[in-house]
């Protein structure tokens, strides 16, 4: 109780000192922002629609689902190996030399997932160039990261007695993975891969700002020229998208369980 | 099959135990099966009599003692083909995987006998396909074979776990508490389909079982557990309601108590209520 009330004295004279160090004088917000959110905010009416820039638009987004796509898969292929490796299912803690190879895998999955994408795509960029596949390795080594962690997981945490059972009627563990843990836990895993797959697609939008084709290149290009009418229809088209993978996701979950 | 198979028990146990930190749950216990003999094991609730099944299915390790099926020692045994060869057992819950369709619950029997390709394969392509739909047919759900395991009844669960059992065909057939919560004319049949997996008579089973009718009608013998030790080991016809009550009782304020039948309870049960109403003041005493 003590040290809780010396912690909120410390807070409380962090927060005194900090509001010392603020600049009174100019104004919190940028004053001459004021008018050109509003001048971003009545290009909605009416977005750009030409045929000409729709076509630009469907384009983009077709780069940016080939990316999101090609990232995921890459990533799953990345994900599943370490994740069935780091779950401990099929390995043991107690053997000499399957312990490392677990610690090796947890490891890399965490060091891949702690960087972030944009991050990944910068330092992809600067080794090989402006390329799809800089593009599709920085979603594909962070979500890999992510998606293995997750994997393993899912993997761990299935009801046991089943896989008792199939290791009493003579099951291996990798049987008894195919069989058991997967089985149970496929459901769950399919549903959390279209829930990155989703977020793929947004961090594919993002990817393309550092140049690689995509949605995000365009809202780039269009916010430059200052044509924010064509930015909304980037936009519009980018939730649309969203929209479209979640209706997807919902309907191939509902038909996995029943 | 023939008098040099019977020579051989098909279980030896020599002594073997087993704690749970510290706390004992099985004290050194010997035990001999032949090959056909069919083991009833009784004994109240925490007696070890899943400790003793879950021994012999080699899924618990003895502390002490040697424990060989078919003569071969079960900690040299591997995991996996040969040990499924030996012993399979019927778990109380059944276990099945929830998500597979019932012919691949009831094909785990086989994963024992198959590469990993094959297991793999049979995900996709189902191996050995007509045992299933024989085993799933002698069991009665033959219609059940696509049905995702989850949507069966727990009856038909039970069934289709038996039909693993019978895929996968062991010497020493266990089965732990299978006609518990069952009515009489289910748990009948389902001991006629248990002890229809050991007809062969180079195999055996040991059930846990209460009833002493069923014991009578199903087991050749039977063995009694009390706090983890023997207490008796009998032929079944030897078995009658009074030597499995000196297993079960607790400590019974009223003595022995005959057959634990609903009825006779209420009846034993009634006249000492009598004298404790009869203690009470009557109705309206305190108005």
């Amino acid at each position: 109780m003590e040290n809780r009330r010396l912690l909120t004295l410390a807070l409380l004279a962090a927060m005194g000192w900090s509001l010392t160090n603020i600049d009174w004088d100019s104004p919190i917000i940028h004053t001459g922002g004021g008018a050109s959110a509003l001048r971003f905010l009545l290009a909605l009416f009416p977005p750009d629609l030409t045929p000409e820039f729709l076509g630009i638009a469907l384009r983009a987004t077709l780069y940016t689902v080939a990316y999101a796509v090609a990232g995921i898969t890459a990533a799953v292929a990345i994900g599943l190996p370490l994740g069935v490796i780091a779950s401990g299912t099929v390995l043991r803690e107690s053997s000499s030399w399957q312990r490392p190879v677990m610690i090796g895998a947890r490891a890399g999955l965490a060091g891949l997932r702690s960087v972030h994408e944009l991050v990944w795509a910068v330092l992809l960029v600067a080794g090989m160039g402006l390329s799809p596949m800089a593009g599709i390795l920085a979603l594909a080594l962070p979500y890999g990261g992510i998606l293995g962690r997750i994997y393993a997981e899912l993997l761990q945490d299935v009801p046991q007695p089943p896989l008792r059972a199939l290791r009493s009627s003579g099951a291996s563990p990798l049987r008894t993975l195919l069989y058991g843990n997967f089985q149970m836990a496929l459901p769950d895993m399919i549903s959390y891969t279209f829930y990155r797959f989703e977020c793929g697609i947004r961090s594919a939008a993002i990817l393309s700002f550092v140049g690689i084709q995509g949605l995000g290149y365009q809202i780039q290009l269009s916010m430059h020229d200052l044509l924010f009418s064509q930015v909304w229809t980037l936009l519009a088209f980018l939730v649309g998208l969203i929209v479209a993978v979640d209706a997807w996701s919902t309907h191939v979950r509902r038909s996995m369980v029943s | 099959m023939n008098a040099a198979d019977r020579q051989q028990p098909l279980v030896t146990a020599s002594g073997i135990s087993k704690s749970y930190s510290q706390v004992s749950a099985l004290s050194p216990l010997d035990l001999s099966v032949m090959p056909g003999e069919r083991v009833a094991v009784a004994g109240p609730s925490g007696s070890g009599k899943t400790t003793l099944l879950y021994l012999l299915a080699g899924i618990l390790q003895p502390d002490s003692g040697n424990l060989a099926i078919d003569g071969k020692p079960l900690a040299r045994v591997k995991p996996g083909g040969e040990l499924s060869r030996l012993v399979g057992i019927v778990h109380q819950q059944y276990d099945l995987v929830p998500h597979l369709p019932v012919l691949h619950n009831v094909l785990a029997g086989r994963l024992g006998q198959w590469g990993l390709l094959r297991s793999a394969a049979s995900l996709v392509w189902p191996q050995d396909r007509g045992l299933a739909e024989a085993a799933l047919e002698r069991m009665g759900i033959g219609d059940k074979i696509w049905e995702r395991t989850s949507h069966l009844s727990g009856g038909e669960q039970q069934r289709a776990a038996i039909a693993r059992l019978m895929v996968q065909s062991p010497l020493l057939v266990l089965a732990d508490e299978p006609v518990a919560s069952l009515d009489p004319a289910r748990a009948e049949e389902i001991l006629r389909l248990l002890t229809s997996l050991t007809e062969d008579s180079r195999r055996a089973l040991i059930v846990s079982l209460h009833s002493p009718d069923l014991i009578r009608r199903f087991c050749t013998r039977v063995i009694g557990l009390r706090d983890g030790r023997l207490a008796f080991d009998l032929p079944s016809e030897a078995v009658t309601g009074p030597t499995l009550d000196d297993l079960y009782h607790l400590e019974a304020p009223f003595g022995y108590q005959p057959e634990p039948e609903p009825e006779t309870q209420l009846v034993s049960a009634s006249p000492s209520n009598e004298t404790r109403a009869s203690r009470l003041p009557p109705p309206g005493a305190f108005r």
